[in-house]
């Protein structure tokens, strides 16, 4: 059907529909719904993620964090992992810690330089990704994943352990106060992919019977920094 | 003979037959027996973190009562904006106009192969029929979806489609695909999905999704889901289809929130669901992955029909499912009796509104109205008051009632509307029906009345008014 006959024949029904609005309250207050996390957001933040089915782990400082990293890395010993580019994991110096192990780094500098059909091998290789978060939600225990370079969406997807380390700075109390980010960034400039990540993968679709890693990582570990 | 497999498999008009079916059907009921316990429980108490929920559910109502006076509006905005983000829009009027369009999509493009993340509007079009006709292969991705389409079933409710399956079930419908016997055990078989369907998003042509939001303002469509498959479908292929009933916009991004913070918890009791993606047009230049091309397909097939009418406020549902897990009724015959596309108390609804009211008059009649599924909604949808107007627009319509029934109702209207003639009647029922039935149940009634009597007892005239029994017991003057 044509455009304008389509937005026609609604705006027609819009108007007649007028007549059967329904009685709403006009009087919510500002505010209404909002949460927020309460108390420590780093503390709330781990605590919501452990109600997701999320494994957290909260430390003092960077050198903590990377310790906890290592560990992680002891105990699923990957050979590959499919990292992002970001500060914060430039400050834990992640480069060394996964040569130090000989663990093969797929990054977006490394995968720009292949064809297609070999950047999506290497990505689907992956034994574990590992990514920072451009914020954190404590009310919710969620990560906000916004795609740009170097910041792949597949990282925290397509590999079947996905670790996230995130700092106090990114925590936010709820998610209300994302969209207010959102807003202040201007809505123009809204990314072509945002994904909130709150829990592994997950489906209850035989039985009620919760299963992990249908689809995604079944395990999600995140680091927060205090 | 009809079976629980043809309703399970066929859209139909038979509900009271499939209702029977079911209602037999022991591992049905056994099944939907853990609905209002795990859901329906889960959403009770994930709304206990709000102040007053109550407050974000009339916000929801607001912004969707509001939103469809102005539609028009709001899908030009969108259009727009996703145009300008070099995303490309779509309208189609009614369900093979969407197929086509998006089989020829497809076609221009030499598309083999799709993968589908779960959505009940390529349902209601009928989409993987015809891309099939066209040979192109879609591939469900959502496990309970990817469960069904093996089994060449329909989804049986709206967030749970295999939820009428047990795992020795699933096990059965899966293991030819395996080649091998699979294990009857929920785990292992959702290994086995992942597996089978990791070489599906590797190697499909596009992704094809329906979309829970989208906002005008900013031409960002909306998608909430558990497992995953969603996000794949959305990153892998080279192309992103969506497929958007048109009564989904948003106008602001302001209003999204209002509604993530009721949808999962309406649905599965969640604050908010694993994966939430807000999608703005097709990946920028220096991705390195994500869709070249995005195309949202907007879609009017009735709605705005529905939109024009007195039951305009059914646009509001969101597709949460809660009526579904609140409801009496669908928690004892599943959602494949109900026939069509949309189950439970909303499709109750929705498809005699879709597919018309004569071929479904006996949806409007399965509820008790007691109110659960009002309760249960998350934008506080008056589904019982929609039934009773639909019970009312038949009545007017199609001369459902047998000349009896409708001469009775007649004569009880005459007779409540004078007096005299009321208390004649009522000294005359006491006198003959009430004096011949003194256990006070009339097992049988008569001829095209009988329909009442057929699985219950209709409670006979008292032998006495009561007015007659109030001025015995001298309590004075007249009430």
């Amino acid at each position: 059907m044509n455009r304008e006959e389509f937005l026609t024949r609604v705006r027609t029904a819009a108007a007649a529909g007028r007549a059967y609005r329904v009685d709403v309250n006009a009087d919510i207050p500002d505010g209404a719904g909002y949460v927020g996390g309460g108390g420590d957001l780093a503390v709330c933040l781990a605590h919501e993620i452990a109600a997701v089915g999320g494994q957290a782990t909260v430390v003092d400082d960077l050198a903590a964090a990377r310790t906890a990293l290592g560990a992680l890395l002891e105990l699923y010993r990957p050979r590959s992992a499919f990292c992002w580019q970001h500060p914060l994991l430039d400050r834990l110096q992640l480069d060394e810690l996964l040569a130090e192990r000989k663990i093969a780094q797929s990054n977006s500098q490394s995968l720009a330089a292949l064809s297609y059909d070999a950047r999506r091998k290497s990505m689907l290789a992956a034994d574990i990704g590992i990514t920072s978060a451009s914020f954190a939600i404590a009310e919710t225990g969620s990560l906000v994943m916004i795609a740009q370079r170097g910041q792949e969406r597949l990282a925290s997807l397509l590999p079947p352990v996905h670790v996230a380390i995130v700092e106090r700075a990114q925590i936010l109390p709820d998610l209300f106060d994302l969209f207010a980010e959102l807003r202040r960034a201007g809505y123009d400039n809204l990314p072509s992919n945002l994904a909130m990540i709150t829990g592994p993968s997950k489906t209850g679709d035989i039985e009620m019977t919760l299963t992990t890693g249908v689809h995604g990582p079944g395990k999600w570990h995140v680091i927060v920094v205090r | 003979m009809t079976t629980d497999s043809d309703y399970a498999k066929h859209e139909h008009h038979e509900f009271l037959a499939a209702s029977r079916l079911a209602m037999a059907n022991a591992s049905l009921q056994s099944s939907l027996s853990l609905l209002g316990t795990s859901l329906g429980q889960r959403n009770r108490e994930a709304f206990e973190a709000f102040a007053d929920s109550s407050l974000m559910r009339d916000k929801a109502r607001a912004i969707k009562d509001a939103t469809l006076a102005d539609l028009d509006k709001h899908l030009e905005t969108l259009e727009a904006n996703v145009l300008k983000r070099g995303g490309q829009v779509h309208f189609a009027a009614d369900g093979d106009d969407a197929c086509e369009i998006i089989v020829g999509i497809l076609r221009d493009r030499g598309a083999k192969r799709v993968v589908k993340s779960k959505s009940m509007t390529s349902e209601e079009v009928h989409l993987n029929p015809a891309l099939e006709a066209a040979g192109i292969e879609p591939i469900e991705t959502d496990f309970g979806e990817y469960i069904i389409q093996v089994a060449g079933q329909r989804p049986s409710h709206l967030v749970a489609p295999a939820m009428h399956l047990r795992a020795s079930d699933v096990s059965k419908i899966l293991s030819p695909v395996a080649g091998r016997q699979l294990p009857e055990d929920a785990t292992q078989l959702a290994a086995f999905a992942r597996e089978r369907l990791r070489s599906g998003f590797a190697t499909a042509d596009a992704g094809i999704t329906g979309a829970n939001f989208a906002i005008a303002e900013t031409g960002t469509i909306v998608l909430v889901e558990n497992e995953g498959n969603i996000r794949l479908s959305t990153a892998m292929p080279r192309i992103h289809i969506a497929l958007l009933g048109i009564e989904k916009v948003i106008p602001r991004l302001d209003d999204l929130p209002v509604f993530l913070k009721i949808l999962p918890r309406a649905a599965t009791g969640q604050k908010l669901s694993i994966y939430t993606s807000m999608i703005t047009g097709a990946r920028r230049a220096e991705e390195l992955d994500g869709p070249e091309e995005f195309h949202l397909v907007l879609l009017d097939n009735g709605r705005t029909r529905i939109l024009g009418g007195p039951l305009r406020e059914s646009l509001f549902c969101i597709r949460c499912g809660a009526c579904l897990n609140a409801c009496p009724i669908y928690r004892n015959i599943g959602g494949h009796a109900y026939g069509g596309v949309y189950s439970g108390p909303i499709g109750a609804v929705l498809t005699p509104l879709y597919d018309g009211l004569a071929a479904n008059r006996h949806l409007p009649h399965a509820s008790s109205l007691c109110g659960a599924c009002q309760a249960a909604c998350p934008v506080k949808i008056a589904i019982p008051e929609m039934l009773i107007q639909l019970r009312e627009q038949l009545h007017h319509e199609s001369g459902e009632l047998g000349w009896i029934e409708s001469l009775a109702y007649r004569l009880w209207a005459r007779a409540m509307r004078s007096p005299r003639l009321y208390r004649l009647a009522t000294w005359l029922a006491t006198r003959t029906a009430g004096r011949l039935w003194s256990s006070g149940w009339m097992s049988r009634l008569p001829g095209g009345l009988n329909g009442w009597t057929a699985s219950r007892d209709f409670p006979a005239p008292a032998p006495t008014r009561f007015r007659d029994w109030w001025d015995s017991e001298q309590n004075g003057g007249p009430l």
